[in-house]
């Protein structure tokens, strides 16, 4: 065990001591920063913009701000069903919403397209509540009240005129039906007669209330989420493990090591250390993800009453139990493949040849992340938990849906066989490399004979 | 006198269709300085890792410290192998407490003992800098330091001087010598057979995998027949001359003025009885010089001209035998 720690803490202290860690460990954060500070600034920086609607009446203008007013209320309706019943909150979302909207109508300052054009130039100016401004559009009915026509010098912002159009369509199917005889009273008491569909749940007791919540769809997340962990973990990996591998190859250290420690230590302080970088990595992200919730919720009980149900499913041991054993064996099976894929390299380029298989091979459980994310009780997911290589990501996927036990079972022991098997082959195949100096193009020999395996000759 | 530290028995190593190594059986007495000399390709790094375990024989078996070897007799040897390599990113002084803590000292005698050694090779002032901040030369010596570090009873060299200037290979000699002199066997591989006529007590000579000496450095030298080189006026026949006085002259090429003889000793005789018995028969000599006893001699008279030459070949352009 000795020889496994000094192994492991030179390589993890070797990791960490490099610019490349502290700056993928940064990257995320900063990148979210970063993502976050660019998407408010882009929605608090975007200026208000005037427009002005040439009517006999004012029926348009009205008709686009119902239509604005429809909008927000649709986005406070979301905020709502994510942030709870809090009175305080709903009317702070309330007023933002209002005070968000970018399009204010003003009255048109002409009648006709030449002579708004100056004022949609810029030349000129029109008055409104943010001051003096150039008119951002124009919509102009024609004279047989047909077409409405959208002049703007700024075509790629497209919210006013999609608003417009909505307005037109409404406006086009309420005079259709007044025409038709109905009132527009009956109209409204109409769209307002829709039935809510209601979400229910069948449970083993009564206490528990049928409606569905957060916590019912809580463990589906939390199992794409520790999945997706798990994918990350293993893609972060692979560039540590190989470079780490071909850099003592190149160094022709292995014949030293092998002097000191036995192989299976060396490839278990490896392994570990790996682990504990990117669990590092891993572990400080989380960390700031979880003062950012715990930040947010200190700044709304509501947020800490939407975190609750994940973090009960992310501790439920039904879930993680199986999760913990899946993340093992997974970093343990993935680990070892490219560990040995590694000690037959002598270069990067060498190295980027076995990648591309790799990334396919890996590929395929992160489509099955996306399908589980809509379905997790889908039989690609069943089925594909089978295939050992696949299992560590999606048993994990497969637990919300409660699973057979004996196919858990069965799945952990068929995963535990082939992460055996695996980590024998590997420490075969590094061997090879490692001590016999055997290359990428020696692989599918040893495989061949991989139980009476001869290293390659000299 | 101890247990041998290093026994092999009729170990053979083959790769494919080639054997690298044939049926090679010495033994490393303890406390003695021996040298396993060969031309690059001979089987001497094969050998070596044979008799670290690093590699298994096919045939045969390997003894170290009475047991095969493990991890566990292997921390009593210090192993410097011949293809050099160090992490580039650790620092000297971090490299061989790294080394000599895999070897089971403790961290603080770790430490103590690389700043003890980097002082006494004068690299002291180095210890900090890291690896691929250092000369060539200077890394090998952090890497030779990694060996010593634990203070081990069994060092095996694997052409330790290789690649080291005049100056550090001066340097090496004396660490070797100071290891054997604190009690350490020492066994080394090279191709350069001043090193071992300066430092063996023992050698081990291997041509194509196979042994062709095992023995003192004295028993080597006798199996040289000895003689003297003799210049001569041209034209003057010295066999001729010598022949009634009972020595056998041959041509050699000549290097220098005259023509040039190598003329056999008889046991029991010295070179300057040769000379006494040309001077008598009025021989006009212009040169004489008594022939040394060198290794290389002895290589080439036990395995060929051919076979010798390959000694020369430096080991940067080695084929790397243990692939």
């Amino acid at each position: 065990m000795r020889n496994v720690y000094l192994i492991f803490r030179r390589d993890f202290l070797g990791y960490v001591k490099a610019w490349g860690f502290w700056l993928s460990l940064a990257a995320v954060p900063l990148f979210i920063i970063i993502g976050a500070g660019f998407g408010y600034f882009a929605a608090s920086s975007s200026p208000v913009r005037y427009y002005a609607v040439v009517e006999p009446g004012n029926v348009i203008s009205e008709a686009i701000d119902a239509e604005f007013r429809r909008s927000e209320a649709r986005a406070l309706e979301e905020f709502k069903s994510l942030s709870g019943p809090s009175e305080g909150i709903q009317a702070d979302a309330a007023s933002a919403a209002q005070a968000a909207r970018k399009f204010v109508a003003v009255p048109a300052p002409a009648a006709t397209i030449d002579e708004l054009t100056p004022y949609l130039a810029g030349e000129k100016k029109v008055a409104g509540p943010g001051g003096e401004k150039p008119l951002f559009a124009a919509l102009i009915l024609s004279p047989d009240g047909k077409t409405l026509e959208y002049w703007s010098s700024d075509v790629n912002v497209s919210g006013l005129r999609f608003s417009a159009e909505t307005a037109m369509r409404d406006l086009s199917r309420r005079d259709a039906l007044v025409a038709a005889g109905l009132s527009s009273d009956f109209l409204k008491t109409a769209d307002e007669a829709s039935v809510k569909v209601a979400e229910f749940r069948p449970r083993e007791t009564a206490e528990q209330g049928a409606e569905v919540t957060t916590a019912d769809r809580a463990p589906a997340i939390v199992a794409v989420a520790l999945a997706y962990f798990l994918w990350l973990m293993v893609f972060s990996i692979i560039q540590y493990l190989l470079m780490g591998t071909i850099e003592e190859r190149s160094n022709k250290i292995f014949d030293t090591l092998l002097t000191s420690v036995k192989l299976p230590e060396l490839l278990a302080g490896k392994l570990l250390a790996v682990f504990a970088v990117t669990s590092t990595m891993m572990l400080s992200w989380g960390l700031f993800a979880g003062a950012g919730a715990a930040f947010g919720a200190s700044q709304s009980p509501a947020l800490m009453e939407m975190i609750q149900p994940f973090i009960a499913a992310a501790t439920d041991p039904a879930l993680i139990i199986p999760a913990l054993i899946s993340f093992m064996l997974g970093y343990v099976l993935y680990g070892a493949i490219f560990m040995a894929l590694g000690s037959l390299c002598d270069t990067i380029q060498e190295a980027q040849t076995l990648l591309s298989p790799m990334m396919i091979l890996l590929m395929l459980p992160m489509f099955a992340i996306f399908i589980a994310f809509n379905d997790p009780g889908s039989p690609v997911i069943e089925y594909a938990s089978w295939v050992p290589l696949f299992t560590p990501f999606l048993l994990i996927l497969r637990m919300p849906s409660d699973p057979p036990l004996w196919e858990i079972l069965a799945q952990m022991a068929l995963m535990a066989v082939t992460t055996a098997l695996i980590v024998w082959g590997a420490t075969k195949v590094y061997r090879a490399g490692a001590v016999h100096g055997a290359g990428i193009g020696d692989l599918m020999g040893m495989i061949k004979g991989a139980a009476g395996m001869k290293p390659k000759g000299g | 006198m101890g247990e041998a530290p290093l026994v092999m028995s009729g170990a053979t190593k083959r790769f494919g269709g080639f054997t690298a190594v044939s049926n090679l059986s010495f033994q490393v007495p303890e406390g003695q300085i021996i040298g396993f000399l060969g031309p690059n390709g001979a089987g001497k790094s094969t050998s070596l890792r044979m008799a670290l375990g690093v590699m298994q024989p096919d045939e045969g078996s390997v003894s170290l410290f009475g047991a095969a070897p493990d991890i566990r007799n292997l921390r009593r040897v210090g192993f410097l192998p011949e293809e050099r390599g160090l992490y580039k990113k650790m620092t000297a002084r971090d490299t061989i407490t790294y080394f000599a803590r895999l070897k089971g000292m403790s961290g603080p005698d770790a430490r103590a003992r690389a700043n003890e050694l980097l002082e006494m090779t004068g690299l002291g002032a180095f210890r900090a800098s890291r690896i691929s901040k250092l000369s060539k030369g200077m890394a090998q010596k952090v890497q030779i330091l990694s060996t010593l570090a634990h203070r081990p009873d069994f060092l095996i060299l694997d052409e330790p001087f290789s690649g080291l200037d005049p100056m550090n290979q001066q340097t090496l000699e004396d660490l070797i010598r100071a290891e054997h002199k604190r009690g350490a066997t020492i066994l080394f591989s090279t191709h350069v057979m001043e090193h071992a006529e300066r430092l063996c007590d023992g050698i081990v000579m291997l041509a194509r995998g196979r042994k062709v000496f095992d023995g003192t450095l004295d028993a080597a030298y006798a199996t040289l027949g000895r003689g003297a080189r003799m210049a001569v006026e041209h034209g003057f026949d010295l066999a001729a001359a010598l022949r009634p006085k009972g020595f056998e002259a041959q041509r050699a090429p000549d290097k220098g003025p005259g023509d040039s003889w190598r003329v056999a000793l008889p046991r029991g005789l010295g070179a300057q009885d040769v000379l006494r018995a040309a001077l008598e028969t009025g021989a006009p000599i212009v040169g004489f010089q008594p022939e040394e006893a060198r290794l290389r001699d002895v290589f080439v008279s036990l395995v060929g001209e051919a076979e010798a030459a390959a000694l020369d070949v430096p080991v940067a352009a080695d084929v790397v035998e243990a692939a």
